[in-house]
């Protein structure tokens, strides 16, 4: 369905010296520079799957799903979305997408919400009879009545998204890009939008493209993930299998009556594991650990430390993705040292 | 085609209702313009106070030109208003996206979206000013020339409109081009007068070049005399054709280098 191959998007900027003296010098003499923004993307997603596209701040991600919408011609490399290539046959290409930018809005900004919807109805040839059924839809999981009425420039951020997210699959589009569509939302309105996604993707096996910072998003929405890091591919894979090949961590969490004799180092000496598999936290009553389960298997923690102290409850935490996530960023910032 | 038009209609439906929610702002546009316009006929009126001809020329003749003039470009003010946007800050601000998704032209929709009202100040003291000129005019008034010079109209405006396609687009380059539309829009005021006035440079310039003097002088002495159609009249299409293919194909071209901005 989409086919990304070595994708490389560069982009001319012109270095400035700070201060007034600085512009006038660049605009006679300008200092140019590369920056490359996306230097060697590919991927591949099949029809109907939701695939997670995350990185941190300035990875390259917006940039990509501008090159898949047909916003930026790539400086090299291909992308192909049914069989079409976006910036050659642009007309034809977006009708079949839909695509929200969270940070922007498409709708019109000083009329009601409604009169976007019958402009976009006409831009996308949708016929009264699919309007009307698709409108319903949209209103049951979006929840736009209350404000369809109102001016787009009235509404809340958490309606705005909702609304653009509406707009985005109003001609029932056969892929969705969406670029930080929870971006500031308070829970209520990101389970909302996670719930219409998701309702669309099995309804229509609409194939998603989403990027986001939120983790729940991925661990609710995402079949698959693709992370970038500095414009390269850092890792394709099912949520399980990075779970597998990075989630390592365990973390264990002791209620004990005193736990002051259980100190990092004494557990790092008797367990023979350095500072990196082993982190202890604890407060009066609780006594947390964290250590990496292939080095020292989870019963043998459970044994030494019972060993050592009485406890009242024990619980078990499955690794956490965001910290999976957290030491993949980070091993990208060691690996450019 | 039905399809097209039924959108422009759409578009520019969006735009008129906006403008009825802030009527002030569309209040002070359109008074702003009458003064504008009052400015530059008194200006003529005053030039006339003290000498009978200009470039062999009467008074009435010269109001003509100016009338005339007034209705090409009142006709892109009204229909193209939005491209000083786009070399503004559509672009600059990456708001220039949404054009690239839907499934219309980009140039259409970018023009569809505006209808400037303010532009009928223009077109009411153009078609005034005709009226008014006319009778004193000499006119050389056959169905020829009455034909001829309202075909001349809609390509005139043309020329106006091409010349802001290419000075928007440089806006995909430099992220920012109004001033360089204000520049080049701002010789039209070489098209309210005879370019015989003018050094032959300046008149081989806003013929050629900037060819504002197609968009009032010559068809208006098309009318005026009846002579020289292929030039007056057959100059206005050609140019206004050639320039409008070429803006296309800058603007076109810009598309390929637009860069968005950021997140």
């Amino acid at each position: 369905m989409i086919y990304a191959e070595h994708l490389r998007k560069e982009f001319k900027k012109i270095v400035k010296e700070p201060g007034l003296k600085g512009s006038f010098k660049a605009l006679f003499k300008p200092l140019k520079e590369t920056v490359v923004a996306a230097e060697d993307i590919s991927f591949h997603v099949p029809k109907g799957e939701i695939l997670g596209f995350i990185g941190p701040n300035g990875a390259g991600k917006s940039t990509v799903i501008k090159m898949l919408t047909g916003i930026l011609t790539p400086t090299s490399g291909e992308c192909r979305i049914n069989g079409k290539v976006p910036q050659n046959d642009r007309k034809n290409y977006v009708r079949e997408i839909g695509a929200v930018f969270g940070q922007r809005t498409q709708l019109w900004w000083d009329l009601p919400l409604q009169e976007t919807y019958l402009v976009l109805k006409e831009i996308y040839e949708v016929d009264d009879a699919k309007f009307k059924k698709r409108m319903d839809f949209l209103n049951e999981i979006l929840e736009l009545e209350k404000f369809i009425k109102s001016p787009v420039r009235t509404l809340s951020l958490g309606q705005r998204m909702r609304a653009d997210i509406a707009a985005s699959m109003l001609h029932s589009p056969k892929v969705l890009f969406l670029d930080e569509p929870t971006i500031g939302l308070d829970v209520v309105v990101k389970d909302n939008i996670r719930q219409a996604i998701m309702k669309i993707n099995k309804e229509e096996q609409t194939t998603v493209i989403l990027t986001t910072h939120d983790i729940s998003d991925i661990e609710l929405l995402c079949d698959r993930i693709v992370m970038i890091d500095k414009g390269k591919n850092v890792y394709d894979g099912s949520l399980h299998e990075l779970r597998e090949n990075y989630g390592q961590t365990r973390e264990l969490v002791f209620e004990t009556d005193n736990n002051s004799k259980l100190t990092e180092e004494e557990f790092r000496k008797g367990l023979k594991l350095n500072e990196n598999d082993l982190v202890i936290e604890s407060d009066k009553n609780n006594f947390k650990v964290r250590f990496n389960s292939r080095k020292l298997p989870v019963g043998e923690m459970l044994g030494y430390t019972l060993s050592l102290t009485k406890v009242k409850d024990i619980s078990v935490k499955d690794a956490d993705i965001e910290e999976i996530i957290r030491n993949l960023y980070r091993q990208g910032e060691k690996s450019d040292e | 085609m039905k399809r097209i038009w039924k959108i422009y209609r759409l578009l520019a439906a969006q735009n008129l209702k906006r403008i009825m929610e802030y009527r002030a702002d569309f209040l002070t546009g359109a008074v702003s313009f009458l003064i504008d316009q009052a400015v530059g006929i008194a200006f003529i009126f005053i030039i006339f106070t003290q000498i009978p001809q200009l470039a062999g020329f009467t008074f009435e003749q010269i109001l003509f030109i100016y009338g005339f003039s007034q209705i090409p470009k009142g006709l892109d003010h009204l229909l193209a208003d939005n491209l000083w946007c786009v070399g503004y800050f559509i672009v600059r601000k990456g708001d220039f996206d949404k054009y690239l998704i839907r499934p219309v032209n980009p140039l259409f929709h970018v023009i569809a979206e505006t209808f400037q009202v303010d532009a009928i100040g223009e077109l009411v003291v153009g078609i005034a000013l005709l009226i008014y000129a006319s009778p004193g005019a000499g006119l050389h008034i056959t169905i020829w020339t009455i034909l001829l010079s309202i075909i001349a109209v809609p390509f005139a405006a043309l020329i106006y409109t091409s010349l802001k396609i290419i000075t928007a687009s440089l806006a995909f380059w430099l992220k920012s081009s109004g001033f360089i539309i204000q520049m080049v829009y701002g010789m039209n005021e070489f098209s309210k007068y005879p370019t015989t006035i003018y050094s032959l440079p300046v008149r081989i310039f806003v013929t050629y070049i900037i060819p504002f003097a197609f968009t009032g002088y010559y068809p208006s002495l098309f009318i005026l005399t009846g002579n020289n159609a292929l030039f007056n009249i057959g100059g206005v299409i050609a140019i206004s054709s050639v320039l409008f293919v070429i803006s296309v194909f800058i603007w076109n071209k810009g598309i390929s280098a637009y860069e968005s901005a950021g997140a």
